[in-house]
C-alpha cells in the first residue's frame, strides 16, 4: 500500500544522515599569521590585534577590499582628541599603547596624574562611601562613556561597515608571545586540480605604528596536509599591492592643542 | 471492636479528606526552595526583587554587590498569605536559617548548596578585543640583549585581560582524565599511575561579581542592574566542579631547570580561540589544539611517537605515552591531531 508519510519521512532522514557524515569528513586546515611584520629597516611585533579570514581572494573580495582602501578613519589620538580628552589621558593611553581606559591597571600614580581619572576617582570615593580601594580600581565605572567604550564602539561600527553582508570564515587575534594569529579546522574546498583554496585575511582596522596606520589584505592558500603560514607583506612607503597584498597605508594625523590635522 | 475499628477508619479519611480542602500555594509547597523558573516570577525584572548594591555590601563583600536577598517588600506584595500561614511559614525557609517572628538570621548569599537556575553569558571575544594586555617582557642580557619567550619565576606576568578572572588554584579541585569516544578501544592495560597532579597546574573561575562590577557596576553594558544580560535563566542543574582534562600533567606554573616560568605565557597562545569565543555554552573543554603543545614539546612527542611505534613492531604491550599523560589517555591510540602536525 502506498504511504508516502512513511517514504518521505525515510527520505528525510537519508538526507540528514548522508549531510551529517558529509559534515564529519570535510576536510580542514590550519593558518598561522605572524604578526612580525617589516616596516622600513625594523620587523614590528604586532600584538593583540585580531586578524579576519575570508573566503576566497583579493578578487572574489574585491569590494571589501574597494571598501578597505576609500575608508576615511579617525585614529586612536584623534578620536580622543575630538572628544576633548587631556594630553595626559592621551599620553597613559599611549604609553601602553592602549585603546581604552581597560587596558591595564589604573594605578594611583596614574589617578594623580590624569584628570580625567582624577576627576572619577573622587566621584568614586563619595559614591562607594570614602572606600579608596574601590574607588582606584573601579575608577572606570566613573568615566565619560566617551572615554570608557566610545573608541571600542567607533572601531565596531566600523568593521561592521566593512563586513556589511559579509561574514568572515573566523577571526583570531596575535598573542604577545609568539606573536601569531592562529586559524584552525578550516574547512577547506578547493578547486578540482587544486589541493588547496585561496582565502583572504585582512585586520581591516588600521593598526598604528609610528606615524602611519596600516591594513594588509592578503591573499593566502590553505590546504590540509600542513598549515599555511602567513607573514603580511612589508609594508610600503604608500599604498599598493604587494606580492598578493593589498598595503593600504595611511599618514596618522597629530592632536594639537584639541584639533586634529596631518602631521 | 469492628465498630471501634469503622470510627477509626471514617474519622481518618475523614481528616485526609478535609486536609485536601486547605489550599496550600506552590510557595509553601517549596519549603526552602526560591524558584526563579515560576510563571509568576519569569515575568519580573531581576530589578524589581534584587537590589544592587545590597546595604551590607561594605561588610559582606567590601565593593558594591547584590550580597543579601531581597527586602520583605519584594514578597509581601504577592505572598502575604504564605507568610501569614501557620507559627512557623515554610515560606519563609528560602531565605531564613531560623523561620519565626524573631528568626533576622539568613543563609549566606548566595547560597552555594542549592541547585542553580542560571547560566552565565559571557563572551570571550568581545573582552579580547577591548581589554589588550601590556607586554612589557625584561630584557635577558646573554652578551647581548634577547628577548625571550620565557621570564624568571619571580618575574611573572600578569595578563591583564585573563588574571583578571583566572588566577591560578590555590585548593586542588576535584579532577578527572576527560572522557574519550567510547568507540576507542585501548591499545593496553594502563600502567600503575602515582602521578596526581596540584593545586597550582589549575586556573580558577569567577564565582562572583568582583572581577566583572570593576567594570560593569555602572555605566558600561550590561550594567550592575541589567542582571539579564549576564544571567540567563536556565532550569535548575548542578553543574560538576570536576575538571575534565586530556592532559592532567599540564601545569600552568611549570618551571624549567634554571627555575623560569615557561607555560605563564599570554594565554592565547594556547588557548588560540579564545578571542573568537563569543558564548560560555560552545566550550565544551580548554580547546587548546595539539599544534599548541607540538610548538614547544615536539621532539618529545616525537620520542613517544618513535616509542609507540616500535612496541607495536616488535608486537609488545603498546607504549603508554605518558609525557604528556596520565594512562587513563596514554594508552589509548594516537588520535588524528597528533598525526597531522
Amino acid at each position: 500500500m502506498f504511504r508516502p508519510r512513511w517514504q518521505f519521512f525515510f527520505v528525510l532522514v537519508s538526507l540528514i544522515a548522508i549531510s551529517s557524515a558529509l559534515a564529519q569528513d570535510a576536510p580542514t586546515g590550519s593558518l598561522e599569521v605572524t604578526g612580525r611584520i617589516k616596516i622600513g629597516k625594523d620587523t614590528e611585533k604586532v600584538t593583540r590585534k585580531r586578524f579576519y579570514l575570508f573566503r576566497g581572494g583579493l578578487a572574489e573580495n574585491k569590494p571589501l577590499v574597494d571598501r578597505l582602501k576609500s575608508a576615511k578613519i579617525v585614529s586612536r589620538d584623534c578620536f580622543y582628541c575630538n572628544i576633548k580628552a587631556s594630553r595626559e589621558y592621551i599620553e597613559w593611553l599611549k604609553g601602553g599603547n592602549c585603546e581604552s581606559p581597560f587596558c591595564r591597571s589604573i594605578t594611583a600614580a596614574d589617578i594623580a596624574k590624569v584628570p580625567e581619572f582624577q576627576a572619577a576617582y573622587q566621584k568614586g570615593v563619595k559614591q562607594f562611601k570614602n572606600k579608596t580601594d574601590v574607588a582606584t580600581n573601579w575608577v572606570t565605572t566613573n568615566l565619560s562613556p566617551e572615554l570608557r567604550d566610545g573608541f571600542y564602539k567607533d572601531r565596531k561600527a566600523i568593521v561592521n561597515g566593512f563586513l556589511g553582508d559579509i561574514k568572515p570564515v573566523q577571526s583570531s587575534m596575535t598573542d604577545s608571545v609568539t606573536v601569531k594569529a592562529i586559524f584552525i579546522d578550516i574547512a577547506v574546498n578547493p578547486k578540482p586540480g587544486k589541493s588547496t583554496e585561496t582565502f583572504l585575511v585582512s585586520n581591516l582596522l588600521p593598526i598604528e605604528i609610528g606615524t602611519k596606520s596600516y591594513v594588509w589584505a592578503c591573499e593566502v592558500e590553505i590546504g590540509t596536509n600542513k598549515i599555511a603560514k602567513l607573514t603580511p607583506a612589508e609594508a610600503p612607503e604608500t599604498s599598493k599591492l604587494v606580492k598578493k597584498c593589498e598595503v593600504i597605508v595611511r599618514d596618522l594625523p597629530v592632536c594639537d592643542a584639541g584639533t586634529c590635522g596631518p602631521k | 471492636m469492628r465498630n471501634l475499628l469503622r470510627v477509626i477508619i471514617i474519622a481518618a479519611a475523614a481528616t485526609v479528606f478535609a486536609g485536601s480542602l486547605i489550599h496550600v500555594t506552590m510557595a509553601q509547597k517549596s519549603r526552602d526552595r526560591f524558584s526563579h523558573n515560576t510563571a509568576a516570577h519569569k515575568k519580573k525584572n531581576c530589578n524589581s526583587c534584587h537590589t544592587n548594591p545590597t546595604s551590607n555590601w561594605v561588610t559582606a563583600r567590601g565593593f558594591p554587590d547584590v550580597a543579601d536577598f531581597p527586602q520583605h517588600v519584594a514578597c509581601f506584595a504577592c505572598h502575604t498569605k504564605d507568610i501569614y500561614s501557620g507559627n512557623q511559614p515554610a515560606f519563609c525557609g528560602s531565605c531564613h536559617t531560623v523561620v519565626g517572628p524573631r528568626g533576622k538570621a539568613r543563609f549566606p548569599f548566595p547560597v552555594r548548596t542549592r541547585t542553580t537556575e542560571f547560566s552565565t553569558i559571557y563572551p570571550h571575544n568581545v573582552h579580547q578585543d577591548i581589554i589588550a594586555a601590556v607586554d612589557k617582557r625584561r630584557q635577558i642580557s646573554v652578551a647581548h640583549f634577547v628577548f625571550a619567550s620565557f621570564v624568571p619565576a619571580d618575574d611573572k606576568p600578569t595578563f591583564n585581560n585573563c588574571a583578571i578572572c583566572h588566577s591560578t588554584r590555590k585548593d586542588l579541585p576535584k579532577f578527572a582524565s576527560r572522557a574519550l569516544d567510547p568507540k576507542l578501544r585501548p591499545l593496553a592495560d594502563a600502567a600503575p599511575e602515582t602521578f596526581a597532579p596540584k593545586a597550582d597546574y589549575f586556573k580558577d573561575s569567577p564565582s562572583g561579581h568582583d572581577s566583572c562590577f570593576n567594570c560593569h557596576f555602572q555605566g558600561l553594558q550590561p550594567s550592575g542592574i541589567e542582571c539579564a544580560k549576564c544571567h540567563k535563566l536556565e532550569p535548575p542543574s548542578n553543574p560538576s566542579a570536576t575538571v575534565n582534562r586530556y592532559s592532567l600533567k599540564f601545569s600552568h606554573e611549570d618551571l624549567n631547570d634554571r627555575g623560569e616560568t615557561v607555560h605563564n605565557r599570554d594565554c592565547m597562545t594556547c588557548h588560540v580561540r579564545i578571542s573568537q569565543n563569543a558564548d560560555l555554552k560552545t566550550m565544551k573543554d580548554a580547546d587548546v589544539p595539539f599544534m599548541a603543545c607540538a610548538s614547544c614539546h615536539a621532539d618529545n612527542f616525537t620520542k613517544e611517537n618513535n616509542s609507540r611505534a616500535e612496541s607495536i613492531a616488535k608486537k609488545q604491550p603498546a607504549f603508554q605515552c605518558t609525557y604528556c599523560h596520565t594512562t587513563a589517555i596514554g594508552r589509548f591510540p594516537m588520535p588524528p591531531s597528533h598525526k597531522t602536525q
